[in-house]
């Protein structure tokens, strides 16, 4: 790709941007939220068209028009909202588009797909509904479509993002195979420790421009970080508090089912004090999200009880919880956590639509909730046009600036965080605890819930570990252990 | 991608023009003859606006339920069971009185009546659009019977209720020989006023519109979805129950069997045409109204009532399309 140019409106994603990747390659693609790693992506895909430049593939000059004639030409992408069908089954999700005969061949195909699964490492149930995947397995089953479709270059955008170390290292093997049989792998990514292990090469965009083109084994962590932020950018270790405020929030044998009717969380006891910020960490799917919507009142207790300033929760719906001070930061903005073709100002009252500066009485109070709006987009420096401008208009990373910056808004008491660095670069990243632990000194506490340890560890005041449906607490002087912390994250009950 | 849209209403334009050469009468000629029918004079001005009133109302009804995300097809049946609870109130009690009691019965029959539907949907995931197609017919055949029988006017040899008398009827708002319109314009849209201000400046239609947009997101927001269901679709019904108070204090004066032509689907399509504005139904409903009566003057030229079903049916398509084709739009950029 030579001199990409491309605007939106007065905004200038790209400027005459440069980018080449060796056949064979995993090559990352890495920058701040909206650096432009998408915007070049999509022109790749052909999802978007460029205002200048060219594109070559193989040396052959090519103009894409839509993404069909680029997966003709052997590019696919996996976009960070999964393409997934959630009333199909895996089976079907996979073939989508290629069936080649009237007839739905299910013997055929699964015997295929399963070669091919099998090929990457990967293991499915096929004619599970892609509605019960875990968001790892709908990553694993977005890169298969790609290998089905053919593709031979292969754009991953955050792919990691919602996977435990153990299934990204998974996923790296089978891009090694991958890239060993020729294919290609353009990486777009933050995870700077996951392209210094993984990768070949890298590209840094920042504000559009391409300022680095590397070798990885020519640069290093430091380099690296530089170029994106553009400037020394050296990871801090936030001094925890050590002062423990009273017990705010307690949780007593508290069981929850997930959708199967299993239990998804077991037995799980926490004492959680004023002004402290807990991480949980632990692979993705061991009862985090059950647990998380049992304390925000979605889902209710198998087994249990919960503790507000020791008061039982019981009966409490999540209005009114909402109106105790609890807010959450949801695991996936897009289906839980906005109205895509809403205005920023209306998300940005979402959940908090009932309380005093968004609405007085019955009624929405206009201006009150512009103001507030205003103030959540400003938390973390929203970039954006203006507060009319439909959410889905905004780039994945500052969508998330704006969730989560309702989500501190209005003073809380409780912020119960999913994941909350999803699709945040390390600088925004570093505001976003930034602003939990400033709420945090204001009386409020926090809960994190996250699958990336370093960023836990970095961040929070003491762990925990969910598996398996349970909550190990570690013994003092370990919560921060990351030995410690490991060794429970594969213990199983 | 661009010519698509030009395409469709290139051929549906052929299509109803040539549906009409074939019927023998020449396309311009028919066109004038459907707008003189509506518009032409006073008198045709009166019947468009009289076949607007039940449009508008009902087309609120069903622009409401798809804000909550629900397609509410059972307007017809609550049309009906409003519209014959409304007659049997205002004939035992006449005056001022009985015009209010009247229209409440009207809305808390239509209330009632979706009751079921908005419950199933919301607490046992039954789908309203089956639902509320059954009790349709449940409330056809059971109105039907009930005029032909308990509320049968014994004077009368067909099945219908007494006539109301005139101090139970809704006042004109212009009367004069020519050109009569009725109060019940006037209060359908007011009714569409305050509905369009409670949406865009109350809570509970922000709650309304968020359940209809992503449930899930609602549901986190601390919204009780199933419960927004429920009302939704009682409001809805009760909206529906009171256009057919309207439409019998109004106009009619009177039950009798076979009360609606239809008047409830077509207002599907007034809901639906409006698209996100809730304002846009007053439009929508008046271009309905305009089909409606300029096809019975058509029907004078030999050209078929159901010409105007298939315009309707055109419009509905192309309008969907166009909705879609930016929804796809947004998608791919």
């Amino acid at each position: 790709m030579s001199g990409i140019q491309k605007s939106f409106g007065k905004l200038r994603a790209l400027a005459r941007v440069d980018f080449t990747v060796e056949q064979g390659s995993i090559h990352a693609l890495v920058g701040e939220n909206g650096a432009g790693k998408t915007t070049l992506m999509r022109i790749l895909y052909g999802a978007q068209s460029p205002d200048s430049g060219s594109i070559r593939v193989f040396g052959d000059p090519h103009c894409f028009r839509n993404p069909a004639e680029a997966i003709q030409a052997g590019i696919g992408m996996v976009t960070q909202h999964y393409s997934i069908i959630l009333e199909l089954d895996c089976l079907q999700n996979l073939a989508l588009g290629t069936e080649v005969a009237w007839r739905f061949n299910r013997q055929a195909l699964e015997s295929k797909a399963s070669e091919l699964a099998k090929r990457m490492g990967f293991e499915f149930d096929w004619s599970q509904s892609a509605q019960d995947l875990t968001p790892a397995s709908a990553q694993k089953l977005e890169v298969l479509k790609l290998l089905w479709r053919g593709s031979r270059i292969m754009i991953l955008d955050e792919p990691t993002a919602m996977l435990s170390p153990a299934d990204s290292e998974a996923l790296f093997t089978s891009l090694k195979t991958l890239t060993a049989e020729g294919s290609t792998v353009i990486l777009v990514t933050h995870r700077l420790p996951e392209v210094l292990a993984h990768c070949d090469q890298v590209s840094v965009l920042r504000s559009g421009e391409m300022v680095l083109e590397s070798a990885v084994a020519a640069t290093n962590m430091e380099d690296l970080a530089d170029a994106i932020v553009g400037r020394a950018f050296t990871p801090t270790t936030t001094p925890n508090s050590r002062a423990q405020g009273d017990v705010m929030l307690s949780l007593r044998d508290v069981s929850v089912r997930g959708y199967r009717g299993d239990l998804a969380a077991r037995g799980v006891n926490l004492e959680l004090h004023a002004g402290e910020i807990l991480g949980i960490a632990g692979v993705d799917g061991n009862g985090q999200r059950e647990l998380v919507q049992a304390i925000l009142g979605i889902t209710p207790l198998a087994v249990g009880d919960i503790l507000w300033h020791g008061r039982s929760l019981y009966g409490c719906g999540g209005q009114e919880r909402i109106r105790l001070g609890f807010r959450s930061i949801p695991e996936d903005r897009l289906a839980d956590g906005a109205i895509d073709s809403w205005s920023l100002e209306e998300n940005a009252a979402l959940g908090l639509q009932r309380l005093t500066p968004m609405a007085s009485a019955a009624r929405i109070d206009q201006p009150g909730r512009r103001q507030a709006a205003q103030a959540s987009a400003k938390r973390l420096s929203t970039r954006m046009e203006s507060l009319s401008q439909p959410f889905e208009s905004l780039s994945g990373g500052n969508q998330q600036r704006l969730i989560v910056g309702r989500a501190l808004a209005l003073n809380p008491n409780l912020i119960l965080a999913f994941q909350p660095s999803r699709g945040l670069d390390l600088e925004a990243t570093a505001r976003l605890y930034e602003e939990i632990r400033l709420e945090c000194a204001r009386g409020a506490s926090a809960i994190v819930v996250g699958f990336d340890l370093d960023e836990l560890l970095q961040f929070a005041d003491r762990l925990a570990v969910m598996s398996f449906g349970a909550l190990h607490l570690p013994e003092d002087g370990y919560c921060r252990d990351r030995a410690t912390l490991g060794r429970l994250m594969v213990a199983s009950q | 991608m661009n010519w698509r849209l030009p395409l469709l209403i290139f051929a549906c334009t052929a299509l109803i023009a040539g549906a009409i050469l074939l019927t023998g009468t020449s396309s311009l000629e028919a066109v004038s003859t459907l707008v003189k029918g509506s518009l032409g004079s006073p008198s045709a001005i009166a019947g468009t606006l009289r076949e607007t009133t039940p449009l508008l109302i009902l087309g609120i009804a069903v622009f409401l339920a798809l804000q909550a995300g629900l397609f509410n097809i059972g307007v017809e049946g609550q049309y009906l069971v409003g519209a014959l609870g409304c007659a049997a109130i205002a004939l035992k009690i006449p005056g001022v009185l009985g015009l209010i009691l009247g229209c409440i019965t009207g809305a808390v029959a239509g209330a009632l009546w979706a009751i079921p539907p908005g419950w199933i949907k919301a607490y046992r995931g039954g789908h309203e659009v089956i639902t509320t197609i059954m009790l349709n017919s449940i409330a056809g055949f059971l109105t039907t019977a009930l005029v032909a029988g308990p509320f049968k006017d014994p004077a009368q040899q067909s099945p219908t209720t007494a006539i109301l008398q005139g101090s139970s009827r809704l006042p004109w708002l212009y009367n004069s020989p020519e050109l009569q319109v009725s109060t019940g314009i006037l209060l359908g849209l007011l009714l569409l006023a305050a509905f369009a201000y409670w949406l865009r400046n109350y809570v509970a239609g922000y709650e309304l519109r968020a359940t209809g947009k992503n449930p899930r997101a609602a549901r986190l927001a601390g919204i009780d979805d199933k419960r927004v269901i429920l009302r939704a679709m009682v409001t809805s019904g009760a909206i529906a129950g009171f256009a057919g108070a309207v439409q019998v204090l109004g106009y009619e004066g009177r039950f009798y069997a076979d009360f609606s032509p239809g008047y409830g689907f077509t207002s599907l399509g007034v809901g639906l045409l409006a698209g996100s504005n809730p304002l846009a139904i007053a439009g929508s409903a008046l271009f309905f109204g305009i089909l409606g009566k300029g096809s019975s003057s058509l029907q004078l030229l030999g050209v078929p009532k159901g010409i105007s079903s298939l315009v309707l049916g055109c419009s509905i398509a192309v309008a969907a399309a166009i909705r879609y084709r930016r929804l796809a739009d947004r998608e791919e950029s």
